[in-house]
């Protein structure tokens, strides 16, 4: 399909667009959780990889690669972000026919391990939402981020447990514990 | 038998299956002795089962149909794809790519040019050598490096001290002209 693209199928970059459109919109919205900065993120990681198709040697898998430039654009938009980050979680997570305590309670859950995963640093994110949400391993994980396994997965280990700190408080039997010695 | 605490710093690896096969034996073997660990451990497990089960709103109806218009018109605006103009020097000088390949002893020529000039260009800025703060500052630029390292790793952004990162190269490349 790659081929076919580089030789002037502008109907083959449609297929592959068509086949990879809502893996990478939903990885831009993960990092982003913001729905517009989501698309235009994606379409962007499709035209850049467009244009540098000629560059991809089939090393990694495709999706690898594409991952790879989308995460670049996700991780360049947050650092651009950073000072201006309203630090608001969307709504993506509401529902308007939430009617009954078990589902509020559930999205306030959700809200909460939503707002303490956006707070990690960018890459200890990209971490646990390609190891977590998007279910790569740790050697994939290395390739999109270009980072060696190991440390991708120290910077696994780190995100979850910034992330258990970060949401101690909702613990229902927080304080202390008999400690084996 | 591990304590609690070092169970506690193996949870996330023990959780993700990456301990070796010994370690992960100690772990389980402390877990089925302390009820608190096991717990924190079935806690972990949950929250990562929350995590992966995080929603992501699905986008309007035509949402799909105006995404793949919009990245061809995108493609439209731009160039065609394709190598540099640096990566098609490159490939020529190699032979190995485009319509007329250079031979290879034209090449050889050119490389032995680039070298010749690089050489001259070293000869001439051979100076005094480097005063005492000149070396403390390379041995500085060693902690830039290890900082690149947790910059990677992605450590530092909890102190914020990355955003000084820039700062603090910038004054190490500064000090040798300050002294």
């Amino acid at each position: 399909m790659v081929q076919r693209v580089l030789a002037g199928d502008s109907e083959a970059f449609g297929v592959l667009v068509r086949q990879y459109q809502q893996e990478i919109y939903r990885l831009a919205y993960r990092m982003t959780r913001n729905p517009e900065d989501a698309k235009d993120l994606a379409q962007e990681a499709f035209v850049q990889a467009y244009r540098a198709l000629h560059s991809f040697r089939g090393l990694s898998r495709f999706s690898t690669w594409l991952y790879r430039i989308a995460m670049n654009l996700c991780l360049n938009h947050l650092k651009a972000t950073a000072r201006e980050d309203p630090g608001e979680v969307d709504g993506g997570l509401a529902d308007s026919r939430a009617d009954s305590l078990g589902v509020l309670l559930t999205e306030e859950r959700d809200r909460a391990v939503a707002e303490a995963i956006r707070t990690l640093p960018p890459r200890q994110k990209a971490t646990l939402i390609l190891r977590v949400q998007e279910g790569l391993g740790h050697r994939e994980i290395g390739e999109v981020l270009e980072c060696s396994e190991g440390t991708a997965k120290a910077n696994y280990f780190h995100a979850v447990r910034a992330l258990q700190r970060k949401l101690h408080m909702f613990r229902e039997d927080a304080p202390g514990h008999e400690h084996v010695r | 038998m591990s304590t609690c605490a070092e169970l506690r710093d193996r949870l996330p690896a023990l959780v993700d299956g990456a301990l070796d096969p010994a370690a992960a034996g100690h772990a389980a073997e402390h877990l089925a002795a302390c009820p608190a660990c096991a717990a924190e451990a079935a806690r972990l497990r949950a929250l990562l089962e929350r995590v992966a089960g995080l929603p992501v709103p699905g986008p309007p109806p035509d949402f799909w149909r105006e995404f793949e218009g919009s990245v061809r018109r995108r493609v439209a605006a731009g160039p065609a794809p394709g190598p540099s103009i640096w990566g098609r020097l490159a490939g020529r000088l190699a032979g190995r790519a485009g319509p007329r390949p250079i031979p290879t002893l034209v090449a050889a020529s050119v490389l032995g040019l680039v070298l010749a000039i690089g050489l001259l260009r070293s000869d001439r800025a051979t100076g005094p050598r480097p005063g005492p703060e000149v070396l403390i500052s390379s041995q500085e630029l060693g902690i830039g490096q290890d900082l690149d390292l947790l910059e990677q790793l992605d450590l530092l952004e909890d102190v914020e001290v990355l955003e000084r990162l820039d700062l603090l190269r910038s004054l190490d490349a500064v000090r040798p002209q300050m002294g």
